[in-house]
């Protein structure tokens, strides 16, 4: 088990390095100058050629591309992405918190998706073609067909404004600032894979166990609950798939619900050409796509043994 | 093996749902309004963008915010140079030095006086960032600032500037903070504290959430009556106009860009509802096209195809029907209510047939059938940049392309970030695009100055006939003391820049105010980008 948790972390750690120089060299491909991009987002009304030159040695930008990642990358490690060009505050205080408000609203968001995907998708199982099947897959892809922006606005109109029970934005209002917002990336999500749970179960129910299970007379329960215990690794694998994705997806919802976090950020970034962020944007992100599928990787190989003779 | 990973998971959720909890206390002031008593009600306004970094000796943050917390030594007003932090002012017969009598027992929001000492370090730390302040023209000129006693400053400038009062006006640089927030002695490289002396302070904070203001009880001029104001980070439309049914944010303005946050329809929504009402101001500025006369290939450096595109542009339209009816119709750069634009220039009423014309004399030869037209093998194809941001100029830009189509002018739009079309206005890569004049208290003089700026104007005057003639006159303007040169001189250049057709005017811009029904004292400054929150009350 440990030699096969070190080798999924010695994988990773190539990966986000070439991810890392890509994101760094993002403001060299960008067709403007870097120094004058720094000015016009810090909204200077008059922008001089001598300004520009000042700018650029202030940025430290008149250094060779290799050196100045060298250094980028060695601060980085410490969480030092240096300075926002437009506010001027170090990067990771305008990243870490957006970063937390994302991955809060991620996880509750995957729960909530993965309680959902595995009840409807054994109920489903369970009820293979009958109406209650029918009626839950055909709900769901309405609801997953609806785009998440006008769904948002429709639940916003409807629970907030309507009936006046919840916030329509920020998160400043506890657990009831999450409840629609993760109602919303849930729908989506939950409507999809639960898909996966449902196919992994039918696949499970024609297995010999099962036959064999009946003919010994096994009550109905205990052999479900078998299945559902077989049928859990797509759940883990869900749930790992599930969260980085959120992760780096959230930006609709997130800006409809006004919620600070890296959605808002990395978009407002990106207009503004405010390269320091959106070079933490992709690294953070990168990170947390390796390390979510290193984790689901781990998780099911301990839950299933045969993965980890594999090499 | 199974039990662990359900402990794990279990400890994942409750953390999940610990996180959860721990949101912010901050209530929300609107909610809370329905009950309150009038003196007790706040406002929240919805804002697209963070206040940011408030430092008023620089750029980055939100003007309207900079507003409420810091003054300048004089306002400007409908009625000209009022005082402000400064009671009265002597300008010197050379015209070179002015003397300051500040306002006395006036302290800043951490209890620091302000006093002449205090007004110097300021001064001095803007002057000492000059090369960020290159378009304050007064940057340049100022030589010393001198402490004489305690509540007099004398300003030494290199030569007579008769701007001197309206650039001492603008919100930022020329504005005051404690010195006690100053880092290394200065603000070029950042501050401490945002401690102004104006109506209101700041309170609290969150980056990108939102920014409370508290009303200052010691301003000289009077503690306002609205005790809280909030700027919420909403960044998108359809949420402020749900938050704003629910009374969760009562007030929105027109935004920095000209742009507002929500259409006209449901502006009109709002106040059919009966909860709100909508004021609008006079012109504050001109939203219109540049055309980059200085382009070396594009035909758009010729005359007479930026000519015929300004016939061909329909801005009664553009007014009646994008806009709703709430913005008029331009026929030149300045409104006349500008200062020295009362002057008259020949209209370009809407003329397609006019238009065509201008273009077959000026040997563009008419293709078959609605097919662009050419001259020795070159297409008249151009390019219109505008803000991807506003849904506005996305749905003007398309209008004019089906206009200028009809006579033959090929117009490719390209939505981008606003950042993205002032670097393309700066590099003078653009045959068209969007922008706007400075706004009443800018104009005409800040708006003229750039056109002899490379980061703004200078490709877009360059090509014209007669340029270095416009530049020279654009350097005597501000140094002439006498009024009725300079009224000549400015209508010389106005006068040069319609004739050349470079800026195609659309429509006058204004500032659009959602406020609550019971709001009183709604008014305007001279410029766009600031409100006198201070005047409002509840009834």
């Amino acid at each position: 088990m440990l030699h096969y948790i070190g080798n999924r972390l010695l994988i990773a750690v190539p990966l986000l390095v070439a991810v890392s120089f890509v994101a760094f060299l993002l403001s060299s491909l960008s067709p403007s100058d870097p120094a004058e991009v720094v000015l016009h987002a810090q909204g200077v009304p008059g922008i001089t050629e001598g300004l520009i030159a000042e700018t650029r040695a202030a940025l430290g930008m008149d250094r060779p591309l290799l050196m100045r990642y060298g250094d980028w990358l060695l601060s980085a490690v410490r969480f030092d992405f240096g300075d926002s060009y437009i506010t001027g505050k170090p990067v990771w205080s305008l990243l870490g918190p957006a970063f937390l408000h994302t991955l809060t609203l991620t996880l509750v968001s995957a729960a909530v998706i993965m309680a959902l995907s595995v009840v409807l998708g054994v109920v489903c199982a369970l009820h293979e073609g009958k109406p209650t099947d029918r009626a839950v897959r055909g709900l769901a892809f309405l609801l997953t067909a609806m785009p998440p922006y006008w769904l948002a606005a429709l639940l916003v109109w409807f629970f907030s404004v309507k009936l006046d029970l919840l916030p329509t934005n920020g998160m400043d209002d506890g657990y009831r600032s999450f409840i629609l917002p993760v109602a919303v990336l849930a729908i989506g999500y939950a409507g999809i894979y639960f898909r996966n749970i449902r196919s992994a179960m039918l696949g499970n129910l024609n297995e010999d166990y099962v036959l064999y299970g009946r003919a010994s007379g096994l009550p109905e329960r205990k052999i479900t609950l078998r299945i559902l215990r077989n049928s859990l690794q797509v759940a883990v694998s869900v749930f790992g798939m599930a969260v980085p994705i959120i992760l780096g997806s959230t930006v609709v919802v997130e800006n409809l619900f006004a919620w600070p976090g890296l959605g808002t950020l990395s978009v407002k970034s990106i207009l503004s050409r405010d390269f320091p962020i959106i070079q933490a944007y992709v690294l953070v992100l990168a990170v947390a796509f390796v390390a979510f599928n290193t984790l689901s990787d781990i998780v099911n190989a301990a839950l299933n043994p045969k993965l980890r003779r594999e090499r | 093996m199974n039990k662990s990973i359900l402990f794990l998971l279990s400890i994942l959720i409750v953390a999940v749902l610990a996180l959860a909890g721990c949101g912010n206390d901050a209530k929300n002031d609107a909610k809370n309004n329905a009950n309150g008593e009038a003196s007790d009600k706040a406002l929240v306004y919805a804002t697209s963008k963070d206040i940011n970094d408030m430092n008023p000796h620089l750029y980055a943050g939100s003007i309207p915010a900079q507003g409420m917390v810091f003054e300048s030594l004089v306002e400007n007003t409908k009625d000209g140079i009022k005082p402000s932090l400064a009671e009265s002012w002597d300008i010197s017969e050379d015209g070179k030095t002015y003397t300051f009598h500040l306002r006395q027992g006036v302290v800043f929001h951490d209890g620091a006086p302000f006093d002449a000492e205090a007004a110097k370090l300021n001064i001095d730390a803007v002057q000492a960032n000059a090369s960020k302040h290159a378009w304050i023209k007064l940057s340049t000129k100022i030589v010393s600032v001198d402490v004489v006693d305690t509540y007099t400053i004398k300003l030494a400038l290199s030569e007579p500037y008769y701007p001197t009062l309206l650039e001492l006006a603008m919100t930022r640089p020329y504005a005051f903070l404690s010195p006690r927030d100053f880092k290394n002695g200065g603000t070029k490289d950042g501050v401490i504290g945002y401690h102004g002396t104006g109506p209101y302070q700041l309170a609290e904070h969150q980056a990108e959430q939102y920014a409370t203001f508290t009303s200052n009880e010691h301003y000289w001029n009077g503690a306002p009556k609205i005790k809280r104001i909030t700027a919420k980070v909403l960044p998108a439309g359809e949420t402020t106009f749900l938050a704003l049914q629910k009374g969760e944010v009562n007030f929105i303005f027109t935004d920095d860009r000209g742009a507002d946050s929500i259409d006209v329809a449901s502006m009109t929504q709002l106040t059919d509802s009966g909860d709100y009402r909508l004021v609008r101001s006079e012109p504050m500025n001109t939203k219109m096209l540049a055309a980059n006369s200085g382009s070396a290939n594009s035909p758009i450096r010729e005359r007479a195809v930026r000519e015929a595109i300004w016939y061909s542009v329909d801005r009664e339209t553009i007014g009646r029907d994008i806009f709703g009816g709430t913005e008029k119709p331009a026929d030149a750069l300045f409104s006349p209510n500008v200062n020295y634009a009362d002057i008259e220039l020949p209209k370009r009423a809407y003329d397609p047939e006019k238009a065509a014309t201008m273009l077959t004399d000026a040997g563009w030869i008419a293709g078959k059938d609605g097919e662009v037209r050419t001259k020795n093998g070159v297409k008249l194809n151009l390019k219109l940049y505008y803000d991807a941001n506003s849904p506005s100029q996305k749905t003007q830009a398309e209008f004019i392309q089906s206009t200028v189509g009809e006579i033959g002018v090929g117009l490719a739009l390209v939505g981008e970030a606003s950042a993205s079309i002032a670097s393309r206005r700066a590099s003078g890569d653009y045959d068209l695009l969007f922008n706007q004049t400075w706004g009443l208290a800018y104009d005409p003089l800040s708006t003229i100055a750039a056109f002899t700026s490379e980061a703004a104007y200078l490709h877009t005057t360059e090509g014209m006939a007669n340029a270095q003639d416009l530049y020279a006159k654009i350097d005597a303007v501000t140094v002439s003391a006498d009024e009725t040169a300079r009224r000549s001189l400015y209508g010389e250049i106005l006068k040069s820049v319609h004739d050349e057709a470079v800026f195609i005017p659309l429509t006058h811009g204004n500032v659009t105010v959602v406020a609550p029904r019971d709001l009183q004292g709604i008014a305007f400054k001279q410029t766009q980008y600031e409100l006198p929150f201070e005047q409002m009350y509840f009834e």
